[in-house]
């Protein structure tokens, strides 16, 4: 028996999982934009969580800018305005909301039929860097707006053995 | 006397949440950032509740739980997993493991607060 898994579903419950986790977690809700372009000029936070199992492989990024992660970190912490933000926190609440988010994705996954392992979270910092795919797999942009910043859920989906993710936004 | 409780998780924004919620009531929070650590402290402090994270680098919380099973005197410390995967399958494996409960994350400070005051008696520090 062939799973399959459209992305259409995914994003629908990738929308409703983030929105969960920063309302619970920050206080904050964030809504969808049709701007998915990659925050490319400004400097951000990347927090990154890979997937892997036997019928789908995947990698999870949240593109914060800057800004806006050192704003999660102030709400996540439950500090004052005037404490300092360090970067060991900031990257420490990035990684943790990633894998929070990529958490939800790879229990819906499971459910779905594509039990996966999930990695600890990573963090990548710069601005202006383009994350390519490799052939074969699905990218997914999801923009959001939260706080007057732009936030944007990149997913990269391998599907594979019995699992078939299929369809775009745009079909 | 204080109710001890030892935090095992690599994220360290997940231990000062767990300690800050624990704040208001008189208990004591001990941290490790791993299950090999989180072994080590469950071993020496003799805590009365273990909040164990899944995913972590080093030794996972699975790892950490089983160990703690086999160990004869560390066994009987109850055990609520944190996790970040709701699926049932993950929950279906954290319960053979014999936890106590279980919450997912995200979650918020009163709902951590509620899990740990069903294994543990929570007493509220006298006000200033």
């Amino acid at each position: 028996m062939t799973h399959t898994a459209s992305l259409a579903e995914i994003r629908e419950f990738m929308i409703g999982h983030l929105t969960e986790v920063f309302s619970t977690m920050l206080s904050m809700t964030p809504e969808t934009s049709e701007h998915t372009e990659p925050l490319q000029s400004a400097s951000r936070v990347t927090g990154v969580v890979g997937m892997a199992g036997e019928e789908i492989d995947g990698v999870l990024y949240l593109h914060l800018t800057d800004e806006f992660a050192n704003k999660a970190t102030v709400a996540m912490l439950g500090m004052g305005p005037e404490d300092p933000v360090g970067e060991a926190e900031v990257n420490d609440v990035v990684g943790e909301i990633a894998n929070m988010v990529a958490g939800g994705l790879k229990s819906h996954l499971n459910d779905l039929g594509a039990g996966c392992a999930m990695s600890t979270p990573g963090i990548i910092r710069g601005s202006n860097f383009v994350v390519e795919t490799l052939p074969d797999v699905v990218r997914e942009l999801l923009g959001f707006v939260c706080e007057g910043s732009r936030l944007v859920v990149e997913l990269h989906i391998h599907s594979k053995g019995k699992m078939a993710c299929y369809g775009n936004k745009d079909t | 006397m204080a109710i001890r409780i030892l935090s095992v998780d690599d994220s360290r924004t997940i231990r000062l949440i767990v300690t800050r919620s624990l704040k208001p009531f008189d208990c004591q929070v001990i941290e490790a950032s791993n299950g090999e650590e989180g072994l080590a402290a469950a071993a020496s402090e003799k805590p009365d509740l273990i909040l164990l994270d899944i995913s972590m680098p080093v030794m996972d919380g699975v790892t950490m739980l089983t160990r703690l099973k086999e160990d004869a005197v560390l066994k009987a410390i109850p055990v609520i997993m944190l996790t970040a995967e709701a699926g049932r399958d993950n929950v279906l494996q954290i319960a053979k493991l014999g936890v106590r409960d279980y919450l997912v994350k995200p979650f918020k400070d009163q709902q951590l607060i509620e899990k740990v005051g069903r294994v543990v008696t929570l007493v509220k520090k006298p006000g200033p």
